[in-house]
């Protein structure tokens, strides 16, 4: 399998069914399909962002939601200004930019978790903030717009045509920074990452590549604010909550760290876990999800991009992985006291 | 980094399989579920029948915070009316206008107070067929779907929150109203009686940096304009605060004689109960319907320590032995042990507002008299003087106003003992 | 004056919520390197417990010791169990593991009690004594009376006893604690288990006034991390003195700057906590770190 994967030709093949599948899947599907995707393109770019700051920089950043937040306010305060929607995308991306590099200056200075609190206090000082001004934000009751709908003749439903538009965003967003990653500043981003002294050492500064890193991070979360915007139409001072960082981080890692698939898998994770725990028991969400995050991570402490490797290992049996690792992910989690069957249909969804 | 490349390659092959097989399974439902959302149910004479509905069945559904830190009110939204609703199915199900008598089951999906999942929640149950949204609580997450319920002209009805947005313009937003009594009104009625006293009073008021507190502030601001009552300090505070003694401190600073303490967060009343009097200020204090409760608020809180305590009330509480031998009380008791005890631990005012809500959608199914969701809507706005179970005797429902919720009257209650009775002049 | 002076009583009681939690996430850093992010909801978990045992009509001191001994098992059940794993790993994967058991320990504890908050019975009588016009809840007198001993306690632990520096050693560098002999394996547990009690003590003071419900100290939790790191993550002191520090703070920039307000008052701590780690970086009482290469 791994050699037939490695042709050019059996990757361009896959690189085309996903593609077709990408264009085909909203002309079949219902507009709450139709959501859930153009959802998960949203928090991909979100998820982007907070991968180049921590996953491949390696500066943990717990105000993520806060660009998001605020791309969706500018968003939404475009839509009634009636500005120009290039205009809006660009200040969407510009402003939190801007607002992250202000950020950075002063917080990258500091490491590790101390620079966490600071990036903290993003999201808790955002919300009363935008209660603050609410001829901007619409207050706590919030914006709401109606915009982007599908042109006459396009033969396309309001969620059909969203959907496209916010997929080529992100498809461009993601190919932008999947360039990023893997070009010059990617390597110096991985150097920081694993040492600082190193990179000094090497000529490379880890201050000014750190506020790049979070800059970076703050465009792609404005960015994903507009999309934000584009789908779901409405916002209020919940969406930048502390909350929504939380499991954004939490999502980052289940997908997978400084991965570019890793991300959109914990996209998709970060959508859709609610809507599956909803499915199983909606009074008990909760626990379904505290449950299904430790269990990925049991089973795949590189996240759920680390999958076909792990499946290879256990196929080709001791010589893959460690033996310590192996005889944990095979024991049941023991600490884990939530009831089998509510985590059972998570595990059965991974093909063995 | 090469290492990490090689192993991405591969997984693009399971996920485009994944992928795939995702659509065989979701797809295919596109005709289904756009087709009646709205376009059918249109003035045909017929009147083809709207989604969520059989000749035996009918499907609501409601999307309310379930877990996280409002997930107490949240719950007992659905409680309530889950209740309800299953006690009458048992008990041979709901009578419909059409002649025909009908089951009304309740789907419910936790949005732990994130508009985003409400949207999708809601996509999710209109996708799924249900006939009408009701009861859902909490403003931005009813606000978030507002917009989307009126253009697919899917029902958005009995909302449980005082905000006025969701029912003050129903000629703007026809398919959208609320059941409870605004904030303004409550906060109204408050200032009413202050202003009726005729005499020069100090007010202290303490409310919640957002809708609520404004509407609340707003509501009492008007009714005593041009009176001898003044609003001497006021401070706010958020629902995520740990405690708000440093506001009460502020407040008590002003020695007014009243404090109006607009906290819809329990553990926060009660704070603000017991900080008042321990530092020695003892004004008369108005508590809003919601965080009013004898047993978790002014027992806990102390109040008798206070000249008086005055509050609102819509609904007889089901756990006081004033109304133990009541015959709605016993009903819903009975509902509530059987059903709604599954999915709410512990009573706040919302599960009985909801219990009531129920019976609102029975008298409501009662007229209608085609099997769509423009009949019930008509029907639903055309309920006056109707008496619903648990709500105290004066209060109705009145649903014929479009700038106002369904329930509008207010009772003026002053705690005496251990319940409440209704209220004497200040 | 008085009511200054009353403003900063009340800061030094709300500090003293923050405080008690970020000790206990002290204490795990300095065993483990991590910081927990379920430390909050653990110490809920225990508290209920006490709950439970309460309305079955235990005294509330049987119910407490019971509570802690729970805790001490859970807490070194969960680190043997579910954190061991992710120990000297990635310590990103490792911090989004405790962000896991937040959200399901939170949902546990939904399961059984559900979200409303509840009355909880307090150590320490309602009434308040008056000195020179200022009132003082013997409720906050208590508390912090229990925080300061429990963080002498803590100093005392780490500077003085075997397995406090022994502790120490493990989270510095286990492989080298393991080498010198250290029971690596038990000590971790320990650290966890200490840390639990000591959530499960903070859960236990402020439920009285927060109302027991699963969520009770996650905002809490933000202030507590706030303490911890402004103190210097291996402080016991630090942290307790950072946590008054940000309840003082607040409450006076919430009263006497009218920009301010009571709404944008919780930006004035995170502000001057910038200020103060950009001239401090390892915190106000912390060691300096030097960076291995």
């Amino acid at each position: 399998m791994k050699n037939l994967l490695a042709r050019p030709i059996v990757r361009l093949l896959l690189a085309v069914v996903i593609a077709v599948v990408i264009i085909v899947a909203p002309i079949s599907s219902s507009s709450f399909i139709n959501y859930q995707l153009s959802l998960i393109a949203v928090f991909a770019v979100a998820l982007l962002g907070l991968n180049i700051v921590m996953g491949y920089t390696g500066q943990v950043s717990l105000g993520q939601s806060a660009f998001l937040g605020l791309g969706a306010y500018i968003a939404a305060y475009g839509v009634r200004q009636e500005w120009p929607v290039v205009v809006i995308f660009l200040l969407c991306c510009i402003i939190p930019a801007a607002v992250g590099l202000l950020v950075a200056l002063a917080a990258a200075r500091l490491r590790g978790l101390a620079l966490a609190m600071v990036t903290i206090a993003l999201p808790i000082i955002g919300v009363p903030l935008a209660k603050r001004f609410p001829d901007f934000t619409g207050g706590s009751v919030g914006s709401t717009v109606s915009w982007l709908e599908a042109p006459e003749g396009s033969g396309l439903a309001d969620d059909q045509f969203r959907y496209y538009l916010v997929v080529a965003i992100a498809v461009v967003l993601f190919i932008l920074g999947r360039n990023l990653v893997r070009g010059r500043i990617g390597r110096a981003f991985a150097i920081v990452k694993s040492n600082e002294a190193v990179a000094l050492s090497m000529g490379i500064s880890p201050y000014r590549y750190k506020v790049l890193a979070f800059t970076i991070a703050s465009l792609f979360g404005g960015a994903s604010g507009f999309l934000y915007i584009a789908v779901v139409q409405y916002t209020s001072p919940e969406t930048l909550s502390f909350a929504t960082s939380i499991n954004l981080v939490a999502a980052m890692v289940i997908g997978g760290s400084a991965s570019i698939l890793g991300t959109v898998l914990g996209a998709i994770y970060f959508v859709m876990l609610p809507v599956v725990a909803g499915q199983i028991d909606s009074s008990r969400t909760a626990l379904i999800s505290g449950a299904a995050l430790l269990l990925v991570l049991f089973l795949l402490p590189g996240g759920l991009v680390s999958l076909p490797r792990r499946i290879a290992q256990l196929v080709r049996g001791g010589r893959g992985g460690s033996p310590r690792s192996r005889a944990a992910a095979d024991r049941p989690p023991t600490g884990d006291t939530a009831p089998r069957t509510t985590a059972a249909p998570e595990a059965e969804k991974q093909p063995r | 980094m090469k290492n990490s490349l090689k192993p991405n390659k591969r997984v693009v092959g399971t996920i485009a399989v994944l992928g795939v097989l995702a659509l065989t399974v979701t797809g295919c439902t596109r005709t289904a579920t756009d087709g009646g959302a709205g376009a059918g149910t249109g003035a045909d004479e017929t009147a083809a029948p709207s989604p969520g509905i059989t000749d035996t069945t009918l499907s609501l559904g409601i999307s309310s915070p379930l877990s996280g830190p409002t997930a107490g009110p949240g719950s007992c939204s659905v409680a309530g009316l889950d209740s309800y609703l299953e006690a009458q199915n048992a008990a041979g199900g709901f009578e419909f206008g059409d002649g025909k008598t009908r089951e009304v089951t309740l789907t419910y999906l936790d949005d732990t107070y994130d508009p985003a999942k409400t949207v999708s929640n809601f996509k999710q149950l209109v996708g799924d067929g249900i006939f009408a949204y009701v009861g859902a609580l909490g403003t931005p997450t009813n606000a978030a779907i507002m917009p989307i319920a009126n253009s697919e002209e899917v029902p958005q009805v009995l909302l449980v929150t005082g905000a006025t947005a969701f029912s003050e313009d129903q000629k703007a937003n026809p398919w959208t109203f609320g059941l409870l009594p605004t904030y303004y009104d409550e906060a109204n009625t408050f200032g009413k009686l202050l202003a009726d006293a005729g005499k020069p009073i100090t007010v202290a008021v303490l409310s919640q940096n957002d809708d609520f507190g404004k509407d609340y502030v707003a509501g009492l601001t008007d009714a005593i304009e041009g009176s001898d009552v003044t609003i001497v300090d006021s401070a706010t505070y958020e629902p995520t605060d740990t405690t708000l003694d440093s506001q009460v401190t502020q407040l008590a600073a002003s020695k007014a004689d009243v404090l109006m303490s607009a906290v819809s967060v329990t553990p926060l009343q009660v704070g603000v109960l017991t900080k008042a009097q321990s530092i020695g200020w003892l004004p008369r204090i108005f508590l809003p319907s919601n965080t009013s409760t004898p047993g978790t608020i002014l027992e806990p809180g102390g109040a008798t320590a206070y000249p008086a305590v005055y509050s609102t009330s819509l609904t007889k509480v089901p756990a006081s032995p004033t109304f133990a031998e009541d015959e709605d009380v016993k009903a819903y008791n009975a509902a509530f042990a059987e059903y709604g005890s599954k999915i709410a631990a512990v009573y706040t005012p919302h599960c009985a507002w909801s219990y009531a809500e129920g019976a609102i959608l029975g008298e409501a199914f009662k007229g209608m008299e085609e099997p769509t969701r423009d009949s019930f809507m008509t029907a639903l706005k055309s309920i006056k003087d109707f008496q619903a179970p648990l709500l105290l005797d004066g209060i109705t429902v009145d649903t014929t106003r479009d700038d106002q919720p369904a329930i509008s009257g207010l009772t003026l209650v002053q705690a005496s003992g251990p319940g409440y009775a209704p209220a004497k002049a200040y | 004056m008085a009511y200054t002076i009353q403003l900063i009583v009340e800061g030094f009681a709300t500090g003293s919520i923050y405080g008690a939690l970020a000790l206990a996430i002290v204490l795990v850093n300095r065993s483990t390197g991590l910081i927990n992010f379920a430390q909050g909801s653990m110490g809920v978990l225990a508290t209920f417990v006490a709950f439970g045992l309460v309305q079955l009509g235990a005294p509330l001191l049987l119910a407490m010791l019971v509570a802690f001994v729970f805790a001490f098992v859970f807490g070194a059940g969960v680190e043997r169990f579910v954190v061991r794993r992710f120990e000297g790993g990635d310590p990103d994967t490792a911090v989004v593991v405790t962000i896991g058991l937040f959200v399901l320990i939170a949902g546990i504890a939904a399961l059984i009690w559900g979200y409303e908050p509840r009355q909880f019975p307090s150590l320490f009588p309602p009434q308040s004594i008056e000195i020179l016009g200022v009132f003082i809840s013997l409720r906050s007198v208590g508390t912090i009376v229990v925080l300061v001993a429990v963080m002498a306690l803590l100093q005392v632990l780490f500077r003085f006893t075997k397995l406090g520096l022994a502790m120490r050693a493990v989270a510095d560098n286990p492989q080298s604690a393991s080498l010198s002999g250290l029971p690596v394996s038990r000590l971790l547990m320990v650290g966890w288990g200490l840390a639990a009690v000591l959530g499960a003590l903070a859960g236990i003071l402020v439920a009285p006034q927060l109302f027991i419900s699963p969520t009770m100290l996650d905002f809490a939790l933000v202030y507590a991390l706030a303490a911890a790191i402004l103190g210097g993550l291996d402080s016991p002191l630090g942290a307790v003195v950072a946590a008054w520090f940000i309840g003082i703070v607040e409450n006076l920039a919430g009263a006497y700057i009218d920009f301010i307000g009571d709404d944008l008052k919780i930006a004035v701590p995170f502000i001057f906590m910038l200020v103060i780690l950009i001239a401090r970086p390892q915190g106000l009482f912390g060691r300096k770190v030097t960076v291995r290469i």
